[in-house]
Protein backbone atom coordinates (compact mmCIF):
# COMPACT_ATOMS: atom_id res chain seq x y z
CA UNK A 1 0.00 0.00 0.00
CA UNK A 2 2.06 2.99 -1.42
CA UNK A 3 -0.95 4.54 -1.46
CA UNK A 4 -2.39 6.31 1.83
CA UNK A 5 0.16 8.97 0.22
CA UNK A 6 0.10 9.52 -3.71
CA UNK A 7 2.86 11.68 -4.73
CA UNK A 8 2.14 14.32 -7.09
CA UNK A 9 5.05 14.23 -9.24
CA UNK A 10 5.38 11.98 -12.61
CA UNK A 11 8.35 10.47 -12.42
CA UNK A 12 11.40 11.80 -12.75
CA UNK A 13 10.18 15.76 -12.94
CA UNK A 14 11.95 16.00 -10.27
CA UNK A 15 15.41 15.65 -11.05
CA UNK A 16 13.63 17.73 -14.72
CA UNK A 17 13.21 20.53 -12.83
CA UNK A 18 16.37 21.61 -13.46
CA UNK A 19 16.73 20.40 -16.99
CA UNK A 20 16.55 21.97 -20.37
CA UNK A 21 13.44 24.20 -20.63
CA UNK A 22 12.85 22.20 -23.58
CA UNK A 23 11.19 19.86 -20.97
CA UNK A 24 8.60 22.69 -20.09
CA UNK A 25 7.39 23.51 -23.32
CA UNK A 26 4.79 21.22 -23.96
CA UNK A 27 3.50 22.74 -20.57
CA UNK A 28 3.76 26.25 -21.77
CA UNK A 29 2.24 25.52 -24.70
CA UNK A 30 -0.60 23.70 -23.16
CA UNK A 31 -0.73 27.00 -20.81
CA UNK A 32 -1.08 29.91 -23.98
CA UNK A 33 -3.40 27.24 -25.40
CA UNK A 34 -5.66 26.92 -23.03
CA UNK A 35 -5.68 30.37 -21.84
CA UNK A 36 -6.20 31.42 -25.57
CA UNK A 37 -9.38 28.89 -25.52
CA UNK A 38 -10.62 30.33 -22.36
CA UNK A 39 -10.50 33.92 -23.57
CA UNK A 40 -11.91 32.52 -26.79
CA UNK A 41 -14.78 30.61 -25.81
CA UNK A 42 -16.27 33.51 -23.44
CA UNK A 43 -16.07 35.80 -26.76
CA UNK A 44 -17.29 32.56 -29.04
CA UNK A 45 -20.73 31.72 -26.35
CA UNK A 46 -21.48 34.96 -25.08
CA UNK A 47 -20.87 33.04 -21.53
CA UNK A 48 -21.71 35.44 -19.32
CA UNK A 49 -19.38 37.45 -17.06
CA UNK A 50 -20.26 36.44 -13.11
CA UNK A 51 -20.23 32.72 -14.16
CA UNK A 52 -16.45 32.42 -15.61
CA UNK A 53 -14.91 35.49 -16.21
CA UNK A 54 -12.06 35.97 -18.50
CA UNK A 55 -8.58 35.13 -17.80
CA UNK A 56 -7.18 38.46 -18.08
CA UNK A 57 -9.70 39.80 -15.80
CA UNK A 58 -9.18 37.68 -13.24
CA UNK A 59 -5.03 38.56 -13.77
CA UNK A 60 -6.07 42.23 -13.46
CA UNK A 61 -8.12 42.08 -10.66
CA UNK A 62 -5.42 39.86 -8.99
CA UNK A 63 -3.31 43.52 -9.64
CA UNK A 64 -5.84 45.99 -8.77
CA UNK A 65 -7.12 44.00 -5.77
CA UNK A 66 -3.61 43.59 -4.34
CA UNK A 67 -3.83 45.50 -1.26
CA UNK A 68 -6.40 43.52 -0.18
CA UNK A 69 -5.86 40.28 -1.88
CA UNK A 70 -2.03 39.39 -0.69
CA UNK A 71 -2.63 40.68 2.72
CA UNK A 72 -5.88 38.09 3.09
CA UNK A 73 -3.56 35.93 1.49
CA UNK A 74 -0.28 35.78 3.57
CA UNK A 75 -2.83 36.12 6.39
CA UNK A 76 -4.43 32.73 5.51
CA UNK A 77 -0.78 31.22 4.29
CA UNK A 78 0.75 31.93 7.89
CA UNK A 79 -2.69 29.83 9.40
CA UNK A 80 -1.66 26.91 6.60
CA UNK A 81 2.31 27.19 7.23
CA UNK A 82 2.13 26.90 11.21
CA UNK A 83 -1.09 23.70 10.96
CA UNK A 84 1.61 22.00 8.45
CA UNK A 85 4.67 22.58 10.92
CA UNK A 86 2.62 21.72 14.06
CA UNK A 87 1.16 18.77 12.25
CA UNK A 88 3.99 17.41 9.92
CA UNK A 89 6.37 17.76 13.42
CA UNK A 90 3.61 15.79 15.46
CA UNK A 91 3.36 13.21 13.17
CA UNK A 92 6.95 12.59 12.74
CA UNK A 93 7.21 12.19 16.11
CA UNK A 94 4.42 9.70 16.49
CA UNK A 95 5.36 7.96 14.33
CA UNK A 96 9.37 7.68 15.65
CA UNK A 97 7.81 7.07 19.39
CA UNK A 98 5.12 3.69 17.68
CA UNK A 99 8.12 2.63 15.37
CA UNK A 100 10.11 1.77 18.88
CA UNK A 101 7.02 -0.37 19.70
CA UNK A 102 6.86 -3.42 17.01
CA UNK A 103 3.77 -4.61 18.34
CA UNK A 104 2.33 -1.07 19.50
CA UNK A 105 2.98 -0.33 15.70
CA UNK A 106 1.20 -3.34 14.13
CA UNK A 107 -1.98 -2.88 15.95
CA UNK A 108 -1.97 1.17 15.10
CA UNK A 109 -1.10 0.79 11.60
CA UNK A 110 -4.78 -0.39 10.62
CA UNK A 111 -6.46 2.49 12.69
CA UNK A 112 -4.49 5.23 11.71
CA UNK A 113 -5.28 4.31 7.99
CA UNK A 114 -9.50 4.05 8.61
CA UNK A 115 -8.46 6.99 10.96
CA UNK A 116 -7.13 8.58 7.33
CA UNK A 117 -10.42 8.15 5.76
CA UNK A 118 -12.39 10.31 8.18
CA UNK A 119 -13.50 13.49 6.23
CA UNK A 120 -11.93 15.54 8.73
CA UNK A 121 -12.66 18.81 7.55
CA UNK A 122 -16.00 17.89 8.97
CA UNK A 123 -14.80 18.35 12.00
CA UNK A 124 -13.32 22.54 11.07
CA UNK A 125 -16.64 23.64 12.97
CA UNK A 126 -15.76 22.25 16.05
CA UNK A 127 -12.34 23.45 15.83
CA UNK A 128 -13.75 26.77 15.24
CA UNK A 129 -15.44 26.06 18.47
CA UNK A 130 -12.49 25.16 20.40
CA UNK A 131 -10.73 27.86 19.70
CA UNK A 132 -11.88 31.23 18.76
CA UNK A 133 -13.45 31.55 15.06
CA UNK A 134 -11.89 34.90 14.52
CA UNK A 135 -8.21 33.76 15.79
CA UNK A 136 -5.60 32.12 13.53
CA UNK A 137 -5.53 29.37 16.21
CA UNK A 138 -8.38 27.20 14.50
CA UNK A 139 -7.53 27.29 10.90
CA UNK A 140 -4.09 26.15 12.29
CA UNK A 141 -5.29 23.36 14.51
CA UNK A 142 -7.63 21.83 11.24
CA UNK A 143 -4.77 22.18 9.02
CA UNK A 144 -2.05 20.66 11.58
CA UNK A 145 -4.85 17.49 11.94
CA UNK A 146 -5.05 17.23 8.40
CA UNK A 147 -1.18 16.48 7.47
CA UNK A 148 -0.87 14.79 11.11
CA UNK A 149 -2.27 11.35 9.88
CA UNK A 150 -0.43 11.57 6.33
CA UNK A 151 2.47 12.66 7.80
CA UNK A 152 2.50 10.14 10.42
CA UNK A 153 1.53 6.82 8.77
CA UNK A 154 4.37 7.07 5.65
CA UNK A 155 7.25 7.75 8.20
CA UNK A 156 5.98 5.33 10.08
CA UNK A 157 6.32 3.51 6.72
CA UNK A 158 9.26 4.70 6.19
CA UNK A 159 10.86 4.03 9.41
CA UNK A 160 10.09 -0.04 9.33
CA UNK A 161 11.12 -0.09 5.39
CA UNK A 162 14.95 0.34 6.15
CA UNK A 163 16.29 -3.28 4.79
CA UNK A 164 16.81 -6.13 7.52
CA UNK A 165 20.05 -6.95 6.31
CA UNK A 166 21.61 -3.32 6.78
CA UNK A 167 20.31 -4.01 10.18
CA UNK A 168 21.90 -6.98 10.38
CA UNK A 169 25.45 -5.34 9.15
CA UNK A 170 24.83 -2.22 11.51
CA UNK A 171 24.13 -5.20 14.29
CA UNK A 172 26.90 -7.15 13.64
CA UNK A 173 29.67 -4.07 14.11
CA UNK A 174 27.81 -3.49 17.85
CA UNK A 175 26.14 -0.56 16.48
CA UNK A 176 24.01 1.06 18.77
CA UNK A 177 19.93 1.23 18.03
CA UNK A 178 20.54 4.75 18.53
CA UNK A 179 23.21 4.76 15.60
CA UNK A 180 21.26 2.34 13.57
CA UNK A 181 18.17 4.31 13.82
CA UNK A 182 19.91 7.61 12.94
CA UNK A 183 22.15 5.81 10.07
CA UNK A 184 19.71 3.59 8.14
CA UNK A 185 16.03 4.47 9.45
CA UNK A 186 16.41 8.09 9.09
CA UNK A 187 18.37 7.56 5.47
CA UNK A 188 15.42 4.98 4.83
CA UNK A 189 12.63 6.43 6.02
CA UNK A 190 13.53 10.65 4.16
CA UNK A 191 11.77 9.93 0.88
CA UNK A 192 8.65 9.10 2.11
CA UNK A 193 8.54 11.80 4.80
CA UNK A 194 8.78 13.66 2.22
CA UNK A 195 5.56 12.14 -0.23
CA UNK A 196 4.12 12.92 3.27
CA UNK A 197 5.21 16.33 3.53
CA UNK A 198 4.17 17.16 -0.47
CA UNK A 199 1.11 15.87 0.22
CA UNK A 200 0.69 17.85 3.67
CA UNK A 201 1.67 20.73 2.37
CA UNK A 202 -1.17 21.01 -0.28
CA UNK A 203 -3.67 19.85 2.70
CA UNK A 204 -2.56 22.79 5.14
CA UNK A 205 -3.82 25.01 2.26
CA UNK A 206 -6.79 23.76 1.79
CA UNK A 207 -8.05 23.15 5.69
CA UNK A 208 -6.93 26.72 6.32
CA UNK A 209 -9.71 27.83 3.76
CA UNK A 210 -12.06 25.45 3.92
CA UNK A 211 -11.61 26.01 8.15
CA UNK A 212 -12.25 29.75 7.28
CA UNK A 213 -15.37 29.03 5.41
CA UNK A 214 -17.23 28.47 8.99
CA UNK A 215 -16.14 31.75 10.02
CA UNK A 216 -12.86 33.72 10.35
CA UNK A 217 -11.34 36.90 10.30
CA UNK A 218 -12.23 39.72 8.10
CA UNK A 219 -8.61 39.37 6.68
CA UNK A 220 -8.61 36.02 5.62
CA UNK A 221 -8.65 34.90 2.22
CA UNK A 222 -11.11 32.24 2.84
CA UNK A 223 -13.80 34.48 4.16
CA UNK A 224 -12.69 36.93 1.38
CA UNK A 225 -13.77 34.16 -1.66
CA UNK A 226 -17.03 33.23 0.09
CA UNK A 227 -18.20 36.60 0.76
CA UNK A 228 -17.20 37.77 -2.87
CA UNK A 229 -18.92 34.96 -4.29
CA UNK A 230 -21.87 35.60 -2.41
CA UNK A 231 -21.87 39.18 -3.82
CA UNK A 232 -21.63 37.27 -7.47
CA UNK A 233 -17.98 39.28 -7.78
CA UNK A 234 -16.67 36.53 -9.46
CA UNK A 235 -13.85 37.92 -10.32
CA UNK A 236 -12.71 39.23 -7.51
CA UNK A 237 -13.54 35.56 -5.50
CA UNK A 238 -11.28 34.18 -8.79
CA UNK A 239 -8.88 36.42 -8.04
CA UNK A 240 -8.72 35.17 -4.32
CA UNK A 241 -8.75 31.72 -5.42
CA UNK A 242 -6.21 32.28 -7.84
CA UNK A 243 -3.81 33.68 -4.77
CA UNK A 244 -4.59 30.64 -2.55
CA UNK A 245 -3.36 28.41 -5.30
CA UNK A 246 -0.07 30.17 -5.86
CA UNK A 247 0.47 30.47 -2.60
CA UNK A 248 -0.27 26.59 -2.15
CA UNK A 249 2.19 25.70 -5.05
CA UNK A 250 4.78 27.97 -3.46
CA UNK A 251 4.50 25.87 -0.11
CA UNK A 252 4.54 22.41 -1.96
CA UNK A 253 7.55 23.91 -4.61
CA UNK A 254 9.31 24.94 -1.14
CA UNK A 255 9.04 21.31 0.01
CA UNK A 256 10.14 20.17 -2.94
CA UNK A 257 13.30 22.08 -2.74
CA UNK A 258 13.97 20.88 0.85
CA UNK A 259 13.27 17.26 -0.75
CA UNK A 260 16.26 18.03 -3.10
CA UNK A 261 18.62 19.68 -1.01
CA UNK A 262 17.96 17.03 1.44
CA UNK A 263 17.81 13.31 -0.19
CA UNK A 264 20.97 13.88 -2.29
CA UNK A 265 22.00 10.31 -1.53
CA UNK A 266 18.50 8.51 -2.64
CA UNK A 267 18.32 9.73 -6.22
CA UNK A 268 16.05 6.95 -7.25
CA UNK A 269 14.01 7.89 -4.37
CA UNK A 270 12.91 11.11 -5.87
CA UNK A 271 11.19 9.23 -8.72
CA UNK A 272 8.81 7.48 -6.09
CA UNK B 1 6.05 -14.37 -12.34
CA UNK B 2 4.46 -17.77 -10.43
CA UNK B 3 0.91 -16.95 -11.75
CA UNK B 4 0.03 -20.93 -11.23
CA UNK B 5 1.67 -20.84 -7.83
CA UNK B 6 0.20 -17.76 -6.53
CA UNK B 7 -3.85 -18.54 -8.02
CA UNK B 8 -3.85 -22.21 -5.80
CA UNK B 9 -2.29 -20.67 -3.25
CA UNK B 10 -5.70 -19.49 -1.76
CA UNK B 11 -7.82 -22.20 -2.83
CA UNK B 12 -5.81 -24.53 -0.31
CA UNK B 13 -5.54 -22.12 2.41
CA UNK B 14 -8.11 -23.19 5.46
CA UNK B 15 -11.16 -20.58 6.32
CA UNK B 16 -10.29 -20.40 9.84
CA UNK B 17 -6.50 -18.38 9.51
CA UNK B 18 -8.19 -15.39 8.29
CA UNK B 19 -11.19 -16.06 10.68
CA UNK B 20 -8.44 -16.19 13.45
CA UNK B 21 -7.04 -13.00 12.26
CA UNK B 22 -9.91 -10.93 11.72
CA UNK B 23 -11.20 -11.33 14.95
CA UNK B 24 -7.53 -10.39 16.16
CA UNK B 25 -7.76 -7.41 14.17
CA UNK B 26 -11.41 -6.36 15.37
CA UNK B 27 -10.14 -6.97 19.06
CA UNK B 28 -7.60 -4.77 18.37
CA UNK B 29 -10.04 -2.31 16.93
CA UNK B 30 -12.40 -2.23 20.04
CA UNK B 31 -9.31 -1.73 22.26
CA UNK B 32 -8.04 1.05 20.52
CA UNK B 33 -11.37 2.35 20.03
CA UNK B 34 -12.08 2.11 23.46
CA UNK B 35 -8.68 3.42 24.77
CA UNK B 36 -9.52 6.79 22.21
CA UNK B 37 -12.86 7.05 23.83
CA UNK B 38 -10.80 6.74 27.47
CA UNK B 39 -8.36 9.17 26.88
CA UNK B 40 -11.15 11.71 25.45
CA UNK B 41 -13.18 10.92 28.72
CA UNK B 42 -10.01 11.33 30.86
CA UNK B 43 -8.84 14.58 29.64
CA UNK B 44 -12.15 16.19 29.30
CA UNK B 45 -12.07 15.01 33.20
CA UNK B 46 -8.27 16.51 34.23
CA UNK B 47 -9.13 19.49 32.06
CA UNK B 48 -12.31 20.14 33.95
CA UNK B 49 -11.59 18.96 37.48
CA UNK B 50 -8.09 21.50 37.01
CA UNK B 51 -9.66 24.30 35.64
CA UNK B 52 -6.76 24.24 32.83
CA UNK B 53 -7.78 26.73 29.62
CA UNK B 54 -4.67 25.80 27.89
CA UNK B 55 -4.92 25.30 24.73
CA UNK B 56 -8.68 25.42 25.11
CA UNK B 57 -11.64 25.72 27.39
CA UNK B 58 -12.73 22.49 28.14
CA UNK B 59 -16.74 21.94 29.24
CA UNK B 60 -19.56 20.28 28.04
CA UNK B 61 -20.08 22.43 25.17
CA UNK B 62 -16.50 21.83 23.85
CA UNK B 63 -16.03 18.56 24.53
CA UNK B 64 -19.87 16.79 25.18
CA UNK B 65 -19.34 13.54 27.11
CA UNK B 66 -19.56 10.49 24.58
CA UNK B 67 -22.76 8.92 25.88
CA UNK B 68 -24.26 12.19 25.77
CA UNK B 69 -23.44 12.36 21.41
CA UNK B 70 -24.46 8.43 21.28
CA UNK B 71 -27.73 9.44 23.24
CA UNK B 72 -27.96 12.03 20.85
CA UNK B 73 -28.73 9.55 18.24
CA UNK B 74 -31.89 8.38 19.55
CA UNK B 75 -33.07 11.72 20.46
CA UNK B 76 -35.21 13.56 18.26
CA UNK B 77 -33.24 16.77 17.05
CA UNK B 78 -36.39 18.80 16.91
CA UNK B 79 -40.12 18.30 18.27
CA UNK B 80 -42.05 15.80 16.43
CA UNK B 81 -39.28 14.48 14.43
CA UNK B 82 -37.62 10.67 14.16
CA UNK B 83 -34.63 10.35 15.94
CA UNK B 84 -31.50 11.63 15.10
CA UNK B 85 -30.06 8.92 14.21
CA UNK B 86 -32.93 8.57 11.55
CA UNK B 87 -32.36 11.28 9.86
CA UNK B 88 -28.51 11.57 10.23
CA UNK B 89 -28.78 7.96 8.16
CA UNK B 90 -31.40 9.38 5.69
CA UNK B 91 -28.26 12.24 5.18
CA UNK B 92 -25.60 10.35 5.08
CA UNK B 93 -27.35 7.92 2.08
CA UNK B 94 -28.00 11.21 0.47
CA UNK B 95 -24.34 11.89 0.52
CA UNK B 96 -23.21 8.91 -0.29
CA UNK B 97 -24.99 8.46 -3.31
CA UNK B 98 -23.13 12.02 -4.16
CA UNK B 99 -19.92 10.51 -2.98
CA UNK B 100 -20.21 7.49 -5.25
CA UNK B 101 -21.17 8.66 -8.27
CA UNK B 102 -18.35 11.22 -8.20
CA UNK B 103 -15.80 8.83 -7.30
CA UNK B 104 -17.41 6.80 -10.14
CA UNK B 105 -16.54 9.45 -12.72
CA UNK B 106 -13.87 10.56 -11.16
CA UNK B 107 -11.91 7.20 -11.12
CA UNK B 108 -13.31 6.60 -14.81
CA UNK B 109 -11.93 9.80 -16.20
CA UNK B 110 -8.70 9.44 -13.97
CA UNK B 111 -8.26 6.16 -15.46
CA UNK B 112 -8.08 7.18 -19.24
CA UNK B 113 -6.37 10.14 -18.17
CA UNK B 114 -3.74 7.80 -16.79
CA UNK B 115 -4.16 5.59 -20.27
CA UNK B 116 -4.02 8.24 -22.57
CA UNK B 117 -0.81 9.93 -20.64
CA UNK B 118 1.10 6.45 -20.54
CA UNK B 119 0.95 6.32 -24.55
CA UNK B 120 2.44 9.76 -25.26
CA UNK B 121 5.38 11.71 -23.27
CA UNK B 122 4.40 15.01 -25.46
CA UNK B 123 1.06 15.11 -23.54
CA UNK B 124 2.29 14.01 -21.01
CA UNK B 125 4.40 16.60 -20.39
CA UNK B 126 2.02 19.20 -21.51
CA UNK B 127 -1.17 18.49 -19.06
CA UNK B 128 0.68 16.55 -15.74
CA UNK B 129 1.95 19.87 -14.45
CA UNK B 130 -1.16 21.02 -14.86
CA UNK B 131 -2.99 17.90 -13.47
CA UNK B 132 -0.75 18.54 -10.11
CA UNK B 133 -1.31 22.12 -9.91
CA UNK B 134 -5.11 21.38 -10.04
CA UNK B 135 -4.95 20.17 -6.55
CA UNK B 136 -4.05 22.88 -4.94
CA UNK B 137 -6.68 24.78 -6.04
CA UNK B 138 -9.18 24.79 -2.53
CA UNK B 139 -12.10 23.23 -4.34
CA UNK B 140 -14.36 24.68 -1.06
CA UNK B 141 -13.59 28.11 -3.02
CA UNK B 142 -14.71 26.94 -6.24
CA UNK B 143 -17.68 25.20 -5.13
CA UNK B 144 -20.10 27.90 -5.50
CA UNK B 145 -19.21 28.81 -8.93
CA UNK B 146 -18.93 25.52 -10.25
CA UNK B 147 -22.40 24.64 -8.57
CA UNK B 148 -24.12 27.71 -10.34
CA UNK B 149 -22.20 26.69 -13.29
CA UNK B 150 -23.29 23.38 -13.75
CA UNK B 151 -26.66 23.18 -12.33
CA UNK B 152 -28.59 24.40 -14.84
CA UNK B 153 -26.99 21.94 -17.87
CA UNK B 154 -27.82 18.76 -15.63
CA UNK B 155 -31.26 17.28 -16.58
CA UNK B 156 -33.70 17.60 -14.09
CA UNK B 157 -33.39 14.37 -12.16
CA UNK B 158 -29.79 14.85 -11.25
CA UNK B 159 -29.85 18.61 -10.84
CA UNK B 160 -28.70 19.85 -7.33
CA UNK B 161 -27.11 16.76 -6.05
CA UNK B 162 -25.46 16.38 -9.70
CA UNK B 163 -23.31 19.33 -8.71
CA UNK B 164 -22.12 18.47 -6.19
CA UNK B 165 -21.08 14.68 -7.17
CA UNK B 166 -19.06 16.67 -10.01
CA UNK B 167 -16.81 18.36 -6.93
CA UNK B 168 -16.79 15.09 -5.26
CA UNK B 169 -15.23 13.80 -8.58
CA UNK B 170 -12.84 16.38 -9.05
CA UNK B 171 -11.19 15.29 -5.97
CA UNK B 172 -11.43 11.86 -6.98
CA UNK B 173 -9.52 12.01 -10.42
CA UNK B 174 -6.29 12.95 -9.29
CA UNK B 175 -4.92 10.41 -7.22
CA UNK B 176 -6.59 7.57 -10.33
CA UNK B 177 -5.23 9.60 -12.75
CA UNK B 178 -1.44 9.89 -11.29
CA UNK B 179 -1.45 6.49 -9.98
CA UNK B 180 -2.58 4.79 -12.63
CA UNK B 181 0.42 6.71 -15.00
CA UNK B 182 2.83 5.12 -12.48
CA UNK B 183 1.02 2.20 -12.85
CA UNK B 184 0.90 1.53 -16.46
CA UNK B 185 4.74 2.58 -16.55
CA UNK B 186 6.16 -0.11 -14.58
CA UNK B 187 5.37 -3.09 -16.32
CA UNK B 188 8.35 -4.89 -16.74
CA UNK B 189 10.08 -3.63 -19.81
CA UNK B 190 11.36 -7.55 -20.80
CA UNK B 191 7.77 -8.14 -20.79
CA UNK B 192 7.04 -5.19 -22.76
CA UNK B 193 9.52 -6.34 -25.36
CA UNK B 194 8.39 -9.85 -25.19
CA UNK B 195 5.06 -8.44 -26.16
CA UNK B 196 6.38 -6.70 -29.40
CA UNK B 197 8.14 -9.26 -30.49
CA UNK B 198 4.97 -11.15 -30.48
CA UNK B 199 3.61 -8.23 -32.52
CA UNK B 200 1.07 -7.52 -29.53
CA UNK B 201 -0.77 -4.26 -30.56
CA UNK B 202 -0.67 -1.36 -28.75
CA UNK B 203 -4.19 -2.53 -27.04
CA UNK B 204 -3.45 -5.83 -26.43
CA UNK B 205 -0.28 -4.56 -24.69
CA UNK B 206 -2.41 -2.49 -22.68
CA UNK B 207 -5.19 -4.99 -20.74
CA UNK B 208 -3.16 -7.91 -21.28
CA UNK B 209 0.21 -6.28 -19.41
CA UNK B 210 -0.44 -3.02 -18.50
CA UNK B 211 -3.56 -2.56 -16.93
CA UNK B 212 -2.86 -5.91 -14.46
CA UNK B 213 0.30 -4.61 -13.80
CA UNK B 214 -1.26 -1.42 -12.94
CA UNK B 215 -3.65 -2.70 -10.52
CA UNK B 216 -2.33 -2.36 -7.12
CA UNK B 217 -1.20 1.17 -8.01
CA UNK B 218 -5.20 1.93 -9.16
CA UNK B 219 -6.17 0.16 -5.91
CA UNK B 220 -4.04 2.35 -3.75
CA UNK B 221 -5.37 5.52 -5.35
CA UNK B 222 -8.85 4.19 -5.36
CA UNK B 223 -8.13 3.94 -1.51
CA UNK B 224 -7.75 7.66 -1.20
CA UNK B 225 -9.93 8.59 -3.79
CA UNK B 226 -12.99 7.18 -1.80
CA UNK B 227 -12.13 9.44 0.95
CA UNK B 228 -11.70 12.26 -1.18
CA UNK B 229 -15.41 11.52 -3.18
CA UNK B 230 -16.70 11.47 0.48
CA UNK B 231 -14.95 14.86 1.70
CA UNK B 232 -15.82 16.50 -1.60
CA UNK B 233 -19.76 15.68 -1.55
CA UNK B 234 -19.62 17.10 2.18
CA UNK B 235 -17.39 20.15 0.77
CA UNK B 236 -19.74 20.16 -2.11
CA UNK B 237 -22.58 20.45 -0.10
CA UNK B 238 -21.71 23.29 1.93
CA UNK B 239 -22.00 26.21 -0.75
CA UNK B 240 -24.70 24.42 -2.52
CA UNK B 241 -27.29 25.08 -0.10
CA UNK B 242 -28.16 21.85 0.27
CA UNK B 243 -30.38 20.36 2.98
CA UNK B 244 -30.50 16.80 2.26
CA UNK B 245 -26.99 15.72 3.01
CA UNK B 246 -24.50 15.43 5.49
CA UNK B 247 -23.01 18.86 4.72
CA UNK B 248 -26.08 20.63 5.25
CA UNK B 249 -26.57 19.41 8.49
CA UNK B 250 -23.02 20.03 9.35
CA UNK B 251 -23.66 23.58 8.70
CA UNK B 252 -27.31 23.44 10.42
CA UNK B 253 -26.09 22.10 13.54
CA UNK B 254 -22.98 24.03 13.77
CA UNK B 255 -25.21 27.39 14.05
CA UNK B 256 -26.97 25.85 16.98
CA UNK B 257 -23.21 24.53 18.44
CA UNK B 258 -23.92 26.32 21.80
CA UNK B 259 -27.13 24.94 22.44
CA UNK B 260 -26.84 21.84 21.42
CA UNK B 261 -23.53 20.81 20.92
CA UNK B 262 -23.45 16.74 20.16
CA UNK B 263 -25.98 17.01 17.63
CA UNK B 264 -22.86 18.41 15.51
CA UNK B 265 -20.50 15.55 16.64
CA UNK B 266 -22.66 13.34 15.93
CA UNK B 267 -23.07 14.44 12.61
CA UNK B 268 -19.22 14.36 12.53
CA UNK B 269 -19.43 10.98 13.84
CA UNK B 270 -21.65 9.57 11.01
CA UNK B 271 -19.54 11.35 8.23
CA UNK B 272 -16.20 9.76 9.70
CA UNK B 273 -17.90 6.43 9.46
CA UNK B 274 -19.31 6.89 6.17
CA UNK B 275 -15.78 7.73 5.07
CA UNK B 276 -14.66 4.43 6.72
CA UNK B 277 -17.59 2.42 5.36
CA UNK B 278 -16.11 3.63 1.86
CA UNK B 279 -12.34 3.12 2.52
CA UNK B 280 -13.27 -0.52 3.59
CA UNK B 281 -15.89 -0.83 0.53
CA UNK B 282 -12.44 -0.12 -1.63
CA UNK B 283 -10.01 -2.17 0.40
CA UNK B 284 -13.02 -5.24 -0.15
CA UNK B 285 -13.08 -4.82 -3.91
CA UNK B 286 -9.33 -5.10 -4.00
CA UNK B 287 -9.04 -8.14 -2.10
CA UNK B 288 -11.18 -9.55 -4.51
CA UNK B 289 -10.15 -8.39 -7.77
CA UNK B 290 -5.82 -8.04 -7.04
CA UNK B 291 -6.01 -11.45 -5.69
CA UNK B 292 -3.67 -12.49 -7.98
CA UNK B 293 -1.44 -9.50 -8.12
CA UNK B 294 2.05 -11.36 -7.57
CA UNK B 295 3.43 -8.07 -6.50
CA UNK B 296 1.41 -6.38 -4.47
CA UNK B 297 2.87 -2.88 -4.16
CA UNK B 298 4.05 -2.12 -0.63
Amino acid sequence: MSGIVVTGISPGMGRRLGQQAREWLPALVVFALAIAAWEGAIAAFHIQQFLLPKPSDIVKSCWEQRHTLWPAGWYTFKEALGGFVIGSLAGMAAATLIGRFKTLGAALMPIAIAANAIPIIAFAPIFNQWFDPLSPNSKMAIAAVLCFLPVMVNTLRGLQSASPRQVELMRSYAASSFTIWRRVRVPTALPYVFTALKVASVLAMIGAVVGEYFGGSYDALGVLIRSKAQILDFTTAWAGILVASLLGIALYAAVVACERLVVRWAPEARDS
Amino acid sequence: MSSAAAATLPTRRTFTAPLAAGTKRAAAVVCVLAALVGLYELYHWVWVSTGWTHPFVVDDTTMPHIWVILHALWQPAQVNQPALGTILFHKSLFTAKEAAVGFGLGAVIGFAIGVVLVHSRLLTRGFLPYIVASQTIPILAIAPMVVIWVNPKLPAGVQGWGSVAVIAAYLTFFPVAINTLRGLQSADPRALELMRTYAASRWTVLWKLRVPTSLPYVFAALKIAATASVVGAIIGELPSGLQDGLGGAILNFNQYYSIEPQELWATNIVAALLGIIFFVGVVAAEKAIVRRAPETVE
